[in-house]
């Protein structure tokens, strides 16, 4: 179990700079979710911290140990990869037990260690096996469990569920947090889908162009995103966001007025942009008119795809509805949970 | 007409022509070892009198040119062994080196090193004599082995380069992870991988080496260093030569590389194709 700690990390490939000064404290036990599109350098400061990448400036901590120029080997962290990158050749019982051997350990500590990991993965039945006579997500759990048997200090996960299928993916996040959640190792977590990053974090980095846009628990980032680009990653369906501008405590946009947030500050006349999420557009007898597009019903809630002058919108309504296509509705926004952003610097207000 | 059979019949087309442009001299040469030395030139498809004594008379080195038979085969199965696991080695450990550890300038030594196929083996072959003499391994069998190492190596370098490329690069990295230091890695995860490549790649280089005729010939001179390939070409030098004896011998000596192709058949076409197509 350890802290991690980034200290001003900086990294550039060739004259790209792709990470400009990332800091950044895990806690001991803490699951850190880094989240972002792709390219935004969450891999590779994932690939730093586990020392298959080099450090252009800045420091990177392990309990207050600088790791900086020590061998992957050496920094006592374990890997998990999307593509599994299990060998071949071995069975699962030699792919797990591998870096014990490696460290030439007895082979009764192996044994143990192997017996160990796979009780706790369930994997018991599949030791003898090669890796390509595994599904996908028996791969995946092979790898946690290589991972697993080195009891290492941190684990890391290079989007670790992005080749399995929707159905297995959700299954294999609640396994890995049921995992964190035995074995409290600090955990970092590389992925590009915000529902995985909500779902298992304890903490969420979102990161954009090799920046830290903003850090926090994951309901903090729902319920108040620093700027429109984490406003408009974190949530599914997105956050509907539209231009206005200010005025008397309102925003004038799409031909209405819009109730704004009393916490929002600002001046009249400020050009803003207006984000409300989904589920807090409700319909009322009277509002903001819109017309119906689509109608999406999953059975729990209903999506409404609406148009206010040729704006798209999303609201989506719980349980069921018997709303049909070109109908028109009036939409009622909560001020509660509006969202004011400046329009130039896309700060929250 | 049914597309699928004109189809067919056109591969037949090809196929029958090519079989037999290749299956001729092989089978000349199988009718010549069972003829008798009086038979040999009647030029009937099948002799009166077959007879296996042709092959009595080589492997009881029963001739003025067989004296040496068993001695030239040994060379010949000692330089192409020799030539094989060397050409492997130095192979492979390149082929690691460029495309696994990445070493500054991997690649340019590789291009360099295909650049030599440009100039003909032949044009080399005076230069490559002059080098062996200055090391005075001129009538070594050493001497050819290294000439053919120094021959096939470019080749098996780039195939095996190939090969590694497509090896997924997180395999190094989560051995390294694990705690594997690069001849760890070369030994428990690249070699065991790359096996069907360094298969194909050794019986190519041992080939190469076995079926070798110039070189031989120009750096070995000794009756008992030259291979039986150039033992062979010595049947030539006379005005009468014993041709029934001369196609037994190289029907023996044909054999080896038949068996060995047919053994590693399997890898041979995934293992040089491997690097064809870069993927």
């Amino acid at each position: 179990m350890a802290s991690v700690c980034f200290r001003e990390l900086k990294k550039n490939f060739g004259a790209t700079r792709v990470l400009h000064g990332i800091s950044l404290d895990i806690a001991d036990g803490e699951f850190m979710v880094l989240v972002g599109p792709s390219g935004c350098g969450k891999s590779t400061l994932l690939r730093m911290l586990a020392g298959l990448e080099d450090i252009t400036a800045g420091s990177i901590a392990i309990d207050d140990r600088v790791v900086n120029d020590l061998e992957s080997k050496d920094r006592d962290i374990a890997m998990v990869f999307q593509s599994y990158a299990l060998y071949p050749h071995m069975t699962v019982r030699d792919n797990m037990g591998f870096s014990l051997k490696l460290r030439k350990e007895s082979g009764q500590r192996i044994d143990e260690g192997v017996a160990k990991a796979a009780k706790i993965l369930n994997l018991e039945s599949l030791l003898e096996r090669y890796p390509r006579e595994l599904s996908g997500g028996q791969r995946q759990r092979v790898a946690m469990g290589r991972a697993i048997v080195r009891d290492p200090k941190v684990f890391l996960f290079d989007e670790p569920l992005s080749n399995l299928d929707a159905k297995l993916r959700v299954a294999m996040r609640a396994e890995i947090k049921a995992l964190h959640q035995r074995l409290k190792t600090t955990t970092v977590y590389v992925t590009h889908d915000q529902v995985e990053a909500m779902t298992m974090a304890d903490r969420i980095a979102v990161m954009n162009e090799g920046r830290i846009e903003q850090l926090g628990a994951p309901l903090d980032l729902y319920d108040r995103p620093a700027n429109l680009f984490v406003a408009q990653f974190i949530g599914s369906p997105a956050m509907n966001i539209f231009d206005g501008v200010l005025s008397n405590g309102t925003v004038e946009a799409l031909g209405s007025r819009w109730p704004v947030s009393p916490a929002a500050r600002g001046a009249d006349g400020q050009a803003v942009k207006y984000g409300i999420r989904p589920e807090h557009l409700q319909l009322g007898r009277d509002g903001v008119p819109a017309e119906v597009v689509v109608v999406e019903p999953m059975g729990h809630e209903t999506e409404l795809l609406v148009k206010i002058n040729d704006i798209d919108l999303i609201v989506v309504m719980h349980g069921r509805s018997a709303h049909v296509p070109g109908e028109r509705i009036f939409l009622a926004p909560q001020a509660a949970n509006a969202h004011l952003f400046d329009a130039a610097s896309g700060r929250r207000i | 007409m049914n597309p699928r059979f004109v189809r067919e019949a056109r591969l037949w087309l090809i196929g029958i022509p090519v079989a037999l442009w290749t299956l001729l001299p092989i089978y000349h040469i199988f009718l010549f070892s069972i003829s008798t030395k009086d038979s040999a030139f009647s030029g009937r498809w099948w002799p009166d009198h077959p007879t296996l004594r042709n092959f009595g008379t080589v492997f009881r080195q029963e001739h003025f040119y067989l004296h040496n038979f068993w001695n030239q085969i040994w060379n010949s199965l000692w330089i192409a062994c020799a030539s094989g696991v060397l050409t492997l080695l130095i192979a492979t450990f390149a082929a690691f080196a460029i495309s696994r550890l990445r070493v500054r300038g991997g690649r340019t030594v590789m291009n360099m090193a295909l650049f030599t196929y440009f100039i003909p083996a032949a044009f080399l072959a005076v230069p490559m004599y002059k080098a062996m003499a200055t090391y005075g391994l001129l009538n070594s069998r050493w001497s050819l082995v290294l000439a053919m190492v120094t021959l096939a190596s470019p080749y098996a370098i780039w195939v095996l380069k190939q090969a590694s490329d497509r090896l997924p690069w997180e395999l190094d990295e989560a051995a390294r992870i694990d705690g594997a230091t690069p001849l760890q890695l070369f030994r428990l995860v690249y070699v065991p991988l790359m096996t069907p490549s360094l298969v194909a790649i050794g019986t190519y280089a041992l080939l190469l080496a076995w079926n070798e005729y110039l070189y031989g010939f120009l750096l070995l001179s000794h009756e008992n260093t030259i291979p039986l390939a150039v033992g062979l070409g010595h049947f030539l030098a006379a005005d009468d030569s014993p041709w029934e004896l001369l196609m037994a011998t190289a029907l023996v000596y044909a054999l080896p590389p038949a068996a060995i192709y047919y053994a590693f058949r399997r890898y041979m076409v995934g293992g040089l194709t491997a690097g064809a197509v870069k993927t």
